[in-house]
């Protein structure tokens, strides 16, 4: 301020030149500052656009990388050693077998499947009916108490998700119903991810549920409705929308995880034909404890052991290019789901 | 008015309305009370199995490779200094496309597009972006397995959760505020930096602790882009030193089984990641009690 | 103590003695007494806060869902208590309809929210349930305009046809009571006027309960009329009586516009 006051008055324009002395000070201070000012301003602009360019730079990046990598599997690229392989014979084909030249995705697919739609079976409505529970129906109290309990649940880290599952979780499995046989495969991975993507539904069905008016549950509740009466038929059918929304994105959290699943679920790649051939079991029991893999745990598993450019390599990119295009479309699903429920 | 009084004369289906909505209050009541006991056997199983390997010795030690009685304190060290560099990019980043969305981007399709592909970088799965760090850094740009690889690659992680609470936190501030300030003469700038900011930095920091949270757990991110070896120097704050973090660290002895205390280790690995989560979760607890406080 | 006086024929369909009820520690009515007659609009006018809408919610129950409440005092329905008298919530709210100061059709089309209610109580015939239908909409002046597309969603109306569900929707389960809480105040002149014809004719059916801060509509459309103060009932007596020779110096002041 001090400094700008004894700047010499010549930025003043002609009809300034009229005004009484100390006027004038003030005048020139706020014309000289203002060009940096409005300087500073735009430059701030470009500034925060560049930020939330690079966002979309990102976005455009996994795009372009992974499918550079993940497309060398079946295109003759020069950085290639292995051989080309086609379409079909990668997710058409359930046997993976690196070493005798067999790379079929579509058991890990199968696999990532499965155990989504397991988890989803018991988190989808247990997360609802929470959701509804803390909104609607809890003492003050307890939805605090909730409220913390998800976060907590949602901040566990998934190695530690993991660790559970192995130490306590696949012993306790084993130990009661198995007969001491190995517990590993999809219901532990299962459970474990249940956990992991129900405070994903119950915040985003709270939402949902909070979004709605009040006067729709009293509305309800005037026709002579009991509570949940009120519940199943007024206010969940209104928040569906969005309710599925969060079911939607609680799935595509189920199959991106991959370390507490990796951990759990015994990684064996050829868990199809295993499945097949043992038939000591009943088909349910075969299915939910034979040791599987997923497209995310063979990931982790194999990615560490193959050399960037072979086949094997290639097709583990591939794999990671379909779980992005998975995210992309999961997001876009409900960017259509969230349009249905605004109308 | 007849076909109406016929409903009024059928009493039963009430009865069993309410004996429905009676058993429906227990059933969601044994829901949420099952989900706190899963959070509490979860948690008192990991604090069981890890107790007894927390002491001092557990966290001043190397690790060891193939003998028993190693400790974590460079995997300690470096998921720290992982969260803070990665943080060091994310939190410029974030803050600044937070910033763009709220008070630049107007309501149409540009602010659509850009929440569009915040959305999916959010829901990208972590071994997604771990598969674009390892290309990108670890190969592309040869820094192998090292600190600036992961803290970069992590930063992906953070800045969709720092932009989204940004975003959240300025679009909460009062218009009148906002108003206020540009009516005294002030540049759109000097409102965000001198007004927004400082308004809504109690809730950002919320934001971060939590971004905070979930990089010091992340583990398959890690993996492939900081590796899972540790420097033999201590502290080694040199950017290209490798950078085993304590979640891959937990992983890694877990799969490997190369020692003979594996589970000792990751049972204390997992203890000790437990309880610097709870103290960051009081962290968050306290900053938002804190808020609630001045805005009351 | 209020000036309360009447002329009437009608039995007394509600009842309400010494009622005070307050939303945790705030006290929100103070000892009302006031009867309410069967086949009769009663209007219930009042600055805003003064607990008119309250005292409407207390005839059906519907605030103790959502909120901490205390209540003390008497509240009757054909005599019998509404708290002790071993009525049950939902077995009163049917009783007692409610329309809303904004209209809350359900997200559903026309023809599921009239048929809402008798669904609850487990009518199943699609003849039954058409017939209620039609007949509701009839009493609300409504089946001309959506006779032809029952089956759109209530969220394609107007307003003013929103309301009119509402209130067919409340026709539906045949009420004794209908309780109106300000039900024109989201509504343009044209849709309030229908509204108010509407409740004119249902008064001759039911026993209209309305609150408004519209003296001209109570003018209109009531046959009593209670002013509320502060938590307490001032003044209630035959409408034309209060509009033209108020007794209560706080009662002359209101309806002639000094404060509110």
């Amino acid at each position: 301020m001090l400094m700008l006051k004894a700047m010499p008055s010549t930025a003043g324009d002609p009809a300034r030149d009229a005004v009484p002395a100390t006027k004038m000070r003030l005048s020139i201070h706020s014309e000289g500052s203002r060009g940096l000012r409005f300087l500073l301003d735009r430059g701030a602009h470009s500034v925060f656009l560049a930020c939330a360019l690079v966002v979309v730079a990102l976005i455009v990046g996994i795009l372009v990388f992974l499918s550079l990598r993940g497309f060398a599997a079946f295109l003759p690229l020069a950085g290639n050693t292995g051989r080309t392989l086609s379409f079909a014979e990668v997710f058409l084909s359930t046997e993976w077998a690196p070493s005798s030249d067999k790379f079929g995705i579509l058991s890990f697919m199968a696999g990532s499947l499965s155990v989504t739609m397991l988890a989803l079976l018991v988190a989808a409505p247990s997360g609802i009916l929470t959701a509804v529970f803390v909104t609607l129906l809890a003492p003050g109290w307890m939805k605090t108490l909730m409220r913390q309990v998800m976060d907590l649940l949602v901040g566990i880290p998934s190695v530690v998700y993991g660790i559970f599952g192995l130490t306590f979780l696949l012993p306790l499995i084993s130990a009661k119903w198995l007969k001491d046989s190995p517990a590993a495969g999809f219901f532990a991975a299962a459970c474990i991810l249940m956990v992991m993507i129900v405070p994903t539904i119950v915040s985003l069905s709270m939402d949902a549920f909070e979004a709605l008016p009040r006067t729709l549950d009293e509305g309800a509740l005037a026709l002579g409705s009991t509570r949940w009466q009120s519940i199943w038929r007024v206010l969940i059918p209104a928040a569906s929308p969005r309710l599925l929304t969060a079911v939607v994105l609680g799935m595509g959290r189920a199959i991106g995880e991959a370390m507490a699943v990796q951990m759990v679920i015994g990684n064996n790649p050829a868990w199809l034909s295993l499945m097949r051939e043992a038939t000591d079991r009943a088909p349910l029991i075969r299915f939910l404890f034979t040791p599987a893999a997923t497209l995310t745990t063979e990931l982790v598993q194999e990615l560490p052991n193959t050399a960037a450019g072979s086949a094997w390599n290639n097709v583990l990119f591939a794999m990671g290019l379909l779980l992005f295009l998975m995210t992309m479309g999961i997001i876009l699903a409900t960017r259509r789901l969230g349009q249905r429920g605004a109308v | 008015m007849n076909l109406m009084q016929k409903p009024r004369m059928r009493m039963k289906p009430q009865a069993l309305a309410r004996w429905t909505d009676r058993i429906m209050r227990c059933v969601l009541w044994v829901i949420a009370i099952g989900f706190i006991a899963v959070l509490l056997i979860f948690v008192g199983a990991i604090l069981k199995q890890g107790w007894p390997v927390l002491n001092l010795g557990f966290f001043t030690k190397m690790p060891e490779s193939l003998d028993a009685g190693g400790g974590i304190k460079p995997e300690l060290f470096n998921s720290i200094y992982l969260v803070a560099l990665s943080l060091a990019v994310s939190l410029p980043t974030g803050i600044g496309a937070g910033i763009y969305l709220a008070e630049y981007a107007g309501q149409g399709r540009v602010l659509r597009f850009f929440r569009l592909c915040i959305e999916t970088l959010a829901g990208t799965p972590s071994i997604v972006l771990a598969l674009f760090g390892m290309i990108v850094f670890v190969q592309t740009l040869g820094w192998s397995f090292s600190l600036r690889a992961g803290a970069m690659t992590l930063a992906l992680l953070n800045i969709p959760v720092i932009t989204r609470v940004t975003e959240m936190s300025l679009r909460s501030v009062p218009p009148d505020l906002k108003e206020a300030s540009y009516g005294l003469g002030a540049t759109k700038l000097q409102t965000i930096l001198k007004v927004l900011l400082p308004y809504s930095a109690t809730g950002i920091l919320t934001g971060v602790v939590l971004a905070a949270g979930r990089a010091f757990g992340e583990s398959a991110i890690l993996v492939f882009t900081a590796g899972t070896n540790v420097s033999s120097r201590f502290p080694d704050f040199r950017l290209t030193a490798p950078g085993e973090s304590l979640a891959v660290h937990l992983w890694y002895v877990t799969s490997d089984g190369t020692l003979p205390d594996a589970r000792e280790i990751a049972a204390g690995t997992a203890a000790a990641m437990i309880l610097v989560l709870l103290i960051l979760n009081l962290g968050v607890r306290f900053i938002d009690y804190r808020i609630r406080k001045r805005t009351r | 103590m209020p000036i309360t006086d009447h002329q009437e024929q009608k039995p007394v369909k509600l009842r309400a003695r010494n009622l005070d009820f307050s939303y945790g520690d705030k006290k929100v009515l103070d000892g009302i007494s006031m009867d309410i007659f069967a086949e009769q609009a009663t209007a219930i006018i009042g600055p805003s806060g003064c607990g008119k809408s309250t005292f409407l919610k207390c005839f059906n129950r519907i605030h103790e869902v959502s909120s901490e409440v205390r209540v003390a005092g008497d509240l009757e329905i054909d005599g019998v208590d509404i708290f002790r008298g071993g009525i049950h919530e939902v077995e009163l709210r049917r009783r007692v309809g409610m329309v809303f100061q904004k209209p809350n059709p359900f997200p559903k089309s026309i023809y599921e929210n009239v048929v809402f209610g008798p669904k609850l109580f487990g009518v199943r015939d699609r003849d039954i349930l058409d017939g209620i239908a039609e007949e509701s909409l009839r009493k609300a002046a409504l089946w001309d305009e959506v006779k032809d597309r029952l089956k759109e969603s209530a969220m394609s109306m107007s307003g003013g046809q929103q309301q009119r569900l509402c209130i067919a929707r409340a026709l539906a389960v045949n009420p004794e009571v209908l309780l109106m809480d300000e039900p024109c105040s989201a509504l343009d002149p044209i849709a309030t006027a229908k509204i108010e014809e509407l409740i004119f004719e249902l008064k001759k059916e039911f026993t209209v309960l309305m609150v408004t801060h519209n003296m001209q509509q109570a003018a209109r459309v009531s046959d009593y009329t209670a002013f509320f103060w502060l938590g307490r009932l001032i003044e209630m007596g035959p409408t034309e009586r209060i509009f033209t020779n108020p007794r209560d110096r706080m009662t002359e002041d209101y309806i002639s516009g000094r404060f509110g």
